[in-house]
């Protein structure tokens, strides 16, 4: 490993590591900020979705990536999320107050179901947040009058006093601060001491019990804050598809999610975005894909649910860091170049570690 | 007054009685030894005494206080920092992260200002940070600060479990076997520390150890157990001499 010498106590807690790395996202942020300017609408539109799975990646690796508690159910909260804004602005209510009620509605959700399941772990919580999902895709469907069952609901452009958020571009600009916002939390809380309590958690509930930490309290912020994240998430997604229906809220969906932090990286923070950057790229990747295969493998349904599996597995057997793991490969071999040694970077190869995974 | 009092305490698991009304206190500023044969109980007790386990009889009062019944993260809170007989670390963090761990029970900051990172959040970290670094000398964990705590070599694990409880800043050190597994070198280091966080520090310390050597060099008193009972309390040379002992553990 590289090694670099501290001069101050201050550097174990700044949010970038260094000069050079601040430096690197400044130009990655402005990159961004310029993004609409020269890219077409189309991907533009790809960065909104990017943006908005940055958001519930960033909730979802919290729980699962720090905390060590697998959730099944997010698909819940990124449905009561994009619901609540939906419902809210059809009746009426400007963009921000129905925002931050979806917001606090996911949160009430995630306390919900955190109550009862927040004395267990593993397996068991999976399964539990696994009830919740199927729970609320079931009220969605049956509360006809508010939701509109399965037929769906059409969404409002989103209105910020007189800002009307009709175009890609206009809705980039309101997902983007978003989406900066919600990783800018999330490494405050992993840098402060809730984060290490979440962490000491996830390692050894024994030893953080002992040391202090209030393991009911910790799981259940975690899980508030989780599903407060992936809410959020899910009200901007209901804007830019712009109809929701029960049908794409469904398990699938909490699934996916994992599967994207998983692959990102998890425990990380490069890994909710890389992660968030897979989920958004592979489809398109399928699609080109599908042009050059042979018409016969080409035409078989379930073909990217097919490469998703592979990919998963693939990772799980190669890289347990996910693309994260493999982008600070790339960086120390870049930062030590001629010199690189295979193995200096082993333990990367360390699986993060809980009961039941 | 003393600063733990065990009055009494009990507990059975199934029909085994693994702590059988037990009692005893230990002075402020003590070191305070319990050795015993394998299930004898002592790793219970020190359970009992951390809230891992609810006692089913008895009372343990620390400075005074009824803690019984309190929450099991109370514990730390009210001044009591403990080691794992086999050793429980983050593996996953740091040496200065599980360090810094060892703060918790200090952090008085609300979720709001840690989501924000505000002003006070960065100098109450900065203040635990300076802390973690004045265990880190002392324990001479130097090289090893920014090392995954699974990676560490067994010795260095048992200290940097040492360090976590010592970052703490208890009034009460709870040991459990500090030196099992521990080179002969490694054990002079260990019974050094030990001896000099209570002359340092100020912490009273109550360890459960198996070698002798380190016992008579460092504890002020001894407590003999064996299923449960309490055998013999004294200082090492007379529970030495003590017949009950021979014949019960010490083996003549």
């Amino acid at each position: 490993m590289r090694s670099r010498k501290k001069t101050n106590y201050a550097e174990d807690y700044r949010l970038f590591r260094d000069g050079a790395t601040a430096a690197r996202f400044a130009v990655l942020g402005a990159a961004l900020l310029a993004a609409p300017a020269f890219l077409p609408a189309y991907y533009v539109s790809q960065l909104v979705l990017v943006g908005i799975f940055t958001i519930a990646g960033a909730g979802l690796m919290l729980l699962c990536g720090y905390c060590g508690q697998i959730s099944l159910g997010h698909s819940a909260f990124f449905a009561v999320g994009a619901f609540t804004a939906a419902v809210l602005e059809r009746h009426g209510v400007p963009f921000l107050p129905a925002f931050l009620a979806a917001g606090l509605l996911s949160t009430a959700a995630g306390l919900a179901v955190g109550l009862p399941a927040r004395r267990l772990s593993g397996l068991y919580f999976a399964i539990a947040t696994l009830a919740a999902a199927f729970i609320v895709n079931e009220i969605i469907v049956r509360w006809e009058s508010v939701t509109n069952g399965a037929s769906g609901l059409s969404v409002p452009r989103i209105r910020i006093f007189g800002f009307v958020a009709n175009t890609e571009p206009k809705l980039y600009a309101i997902v983007l601060p978003a989406a900066l916002g919600a990783m800018l939390v999330v490494r405050n809380i992993v840098r402060a001491p809730l984060g290490l309590a979440m962490m000491a958690i996830r390692d050894s509930e024994t030893a953080a019990q002992s040391l202090g930490v209030p393991l009911l309290r910790v799981k259940l912020t975690a899980i508030g804050l989780s599903a407060l994240f992936t809410g959020i998430a899910g009200a901007l997604y209901a804007h830019e598809i712009r109809f929701i229906d029960p049908g794409q809220f469904t398990i699938v969906v909490s699934i996916e999610l994992l599967v994207m932090i998983f692959i990102g990286g998890i425990g990380s923070m490069h890994g909710i975005v890389l992660g968030a950057l897979f989920i958004i790229t592979l489809p398109q990747l399928v699609a080109v894909a599908k042009d050059l295969l042979p018409p016969a493998v080409a035409q078989q349904t379930g073909l990217q649910a097919a490469v998703y599996g592979a990919v998963l597995l693939l990772f799980i057997l190669v890289e347990p860091r996910g693309l994260a793991g493999i982008w600070r490969r790339i960086t120390h071999y870049c930062s030590q170049f001629p010199f690189y040694r295979r193995g200096s970077l082993r333990r990367a190869r360390r699986f993060a570690k809980s009961e039941t995974w | 007054m003393a600063l733990l009092e065990v009055d009494d305490v009990g507990i059975s698991f199934g029909g085994l009685q693994a702590v059988d009304g037990v009692s005893f206190a230990v002075e402020p500023s003590e070191i305070f030894a319990i050795i015993g044969p394998n299930g004898a109980g002592k790793t219970t007790l020190f359970n009992l005494i951390s809230r891992i386990y609810r006692p089913v009889s008895g009372r343990i009062l620390f400075d005074g206080r009824d803690i019984t019944g309190i929450a099991p993260h109370e514990v730390a809170r009210v001044g009591i920092a403990r080691t794992f007989q086999n050793i429980n670390l983050f593996d996953t963090a740091t040496v200065v992260e599980n360090l810094m761990l060892g703060r918790y029970r200090h952090d008085r900051s609300r979720l709001w200002q840690q989501a924000l990172a505000t002003p006070f959040v960065r100098r109450e970290r900065l203040a635990d940070r300076r802390h973690v670094e004045e265990v880190i000398a002392f324990l001479q964990l130097g090289k090893y600060r920014d090392t995954m705590a699974a990676d560490l070599p067994y010795g260095v694990r048992k200290v940097v479990e040492l360090g976590r409880a010592l970052a703490a800043q208890p009034r009460l050190l709870l040991l459990d076997e500090p030196s099992s597994g521990l080179n002969p070198e490694e054990k002079r280091d260990m019974a050094f520390w030990i001896q000099d966080v209570r002359d340092g520090l100020g912490m009273t310390v109550i360890l459960v150890e198996h070698d002798m050597s380190l016992v008579s060099a460092v504890s002020d008193r001894l407590m003999v157990m064996s299923s449960g009972r309490i055998l013999a309390i004294g200082k090492p040379a007379e529970v030495q001499r003590d017949p009950k002992v021979a014949a019960g553990y010490l083996g003549g």
